[in-house]
């Protein structure tokens, strides 16, 4: 296995370039940004071997909330320590935050514009359809392999009607699968958490 | 609603979500349905989180940002980065444990509750529906599901349709 570079060759300075590269560059979400987090932290600068990003990454996925924040904060531990972790967050998050915050403060301004208005009325769709498509491919990563799989994708159907019904608040249904998830939901640790099989 | 219910709400989305988007939901249920946001500023804080840098749960600094101006994005992003963070205290304990059957069940279970209430609100997004809009989405549907189109394209070609048919 290629080991990383040692932490002690390497500048709090440069792990916040690293990740300011990718704050601003990695548009469209999750799939550029990890692609930039790779690119930059294991192909170019080598601060981790690509095993050490794939487990963090498959560590990742059992995050709660945002993924990519638990996979930067990992990052940037692995390279420089509790500051490494600081430094990652803030270089990525601050700036993302701050371009996300002026994109939509610039919109705010000439959001009831009949223009804007008419790009909403053919985006909105898309963004709906985007959201489900995310969901599905969200959902496929989780299911098991086998008959299993139906298992998982008939409780699946299960909370789509549920959610649908309104009967339950979204609250009920997330603890209900964690408790689902325990009972009857076991196995395949190594795909259910993401990790990829080489690497 | 002050800054303080905002970041419960986003922390209250935050932890019991497992992934960028599946927050939402949960974030729907403490913000449009009192009415601090319309669901009209949820379609747009995704498309501007699509079109934006940085992870795509991002989005709710744009949420934070219709409810509560500047302070509201800065409140929403403070709030959603410290869930994740309960991660990183774990794994340095519990490492092994993290990747066993009984992990991966509950996580299995969340992803799957997660997922599918994220479905049921893209389904509540598009409605009430025209034939225009329901081919969109299953365009759109299609394509993201296929992963070969960026997002942001499709974002930008959906707004287009929408000014070259005047969907007001």
């Amino acid at each position: 296995m290629r080991h990383a570079k040692q932490a002690s060759g390497r500048s709090l300075v440069e792990l916040a370039k690293a990740w300011l590269v990718i704050a601003t560059q990695s548009v469209g979400g999750g799939p550029s940004t990890l692609y930039l987090m790779r690119r930059e932290l294991v192909d170019r600068r080598g601060w981790l071997t690509r095993r050490e990003f794939l487990e963090d990454w498959a560590l990742s996925k059992l995050s709660l909330g945002i993924n990519q924040i638990a996979l930067t904060a990992m990052e940037g531990q692995r390279v420089a320590g509790s500051r490494g972790l600081i430094v990652a967050l803030a270089a990525l998050l601050l700036p993302a935050g701050a371009i996300a915050a002026t994109v939509t403060a610039g919109y705010d301004v000439v959001r009831s514009e009949p223009l804007v208005r008419a790009a909403l009325g053919g985006g909105g769709p898309v963004i709906a359809g985007m959201t489900i498509g995310l969901a599905y491919t969200f959902a496929q990563g989780a299911v098991r392999r086998g008959w299993r799989g139906w298992l998982d994708r008939g409780y699946w159907a299960i909370v789509v009607a549920a959610g649908l019904s309104g009967l339950v608040t979204p609250m009920f249904v997330i603890f209900g699968g964690a408790v689902i998830g325990l009972a009857f939901l076991r196995g395949e640790p190594r795909r259910a958490s993401g990790e990829p099989e080489a690497g | 609603m002050d800054a303080l219910g905002l970041f419960v709400a986003v922390l209250r989305a935050a932890t019991f979500s497992v992934g960028g988007l599946s927050s939402l939901p949960l974030l729907r249920e403490s913000l449009v349905a009192p009415g601090y946001v319309s669901e009209a500023h949820v379609l747009e804080a995704i498309a501007i989180g699509r079109l934006s840098t940085g992870p795509s749960g991002l989005y709710i600094v744009s949420l934070g940002y219709f409810a509560l101006g500047w302070v509201g994005a800065a409140v929403a992003l403070l709030a959603a980065t410290l869930p994740p963070l309960t991660l990183v205290v774990l794994a340095a304990f519990v490492r092994r444990w993290l990747l066993t059957a009984w992990a991966a069940g509950i996580v299995r279970g969340v992803a799957l509750s997660t997922s599918g209430l994220l479905v049921a609100t893209g389904i509540q997004l598009v409605s009430p529906v025209g034939a225009v809009q329901v081919v969109l989405a299953a365009i759109a549907l299609a394509l993201t599901i296929h992963g070969r189109v960026h997002p942001g394209l499709l974002v930008v070609a959906g707004a287009l349709v929408g000014v070259a048919l005047g969907m007001i």
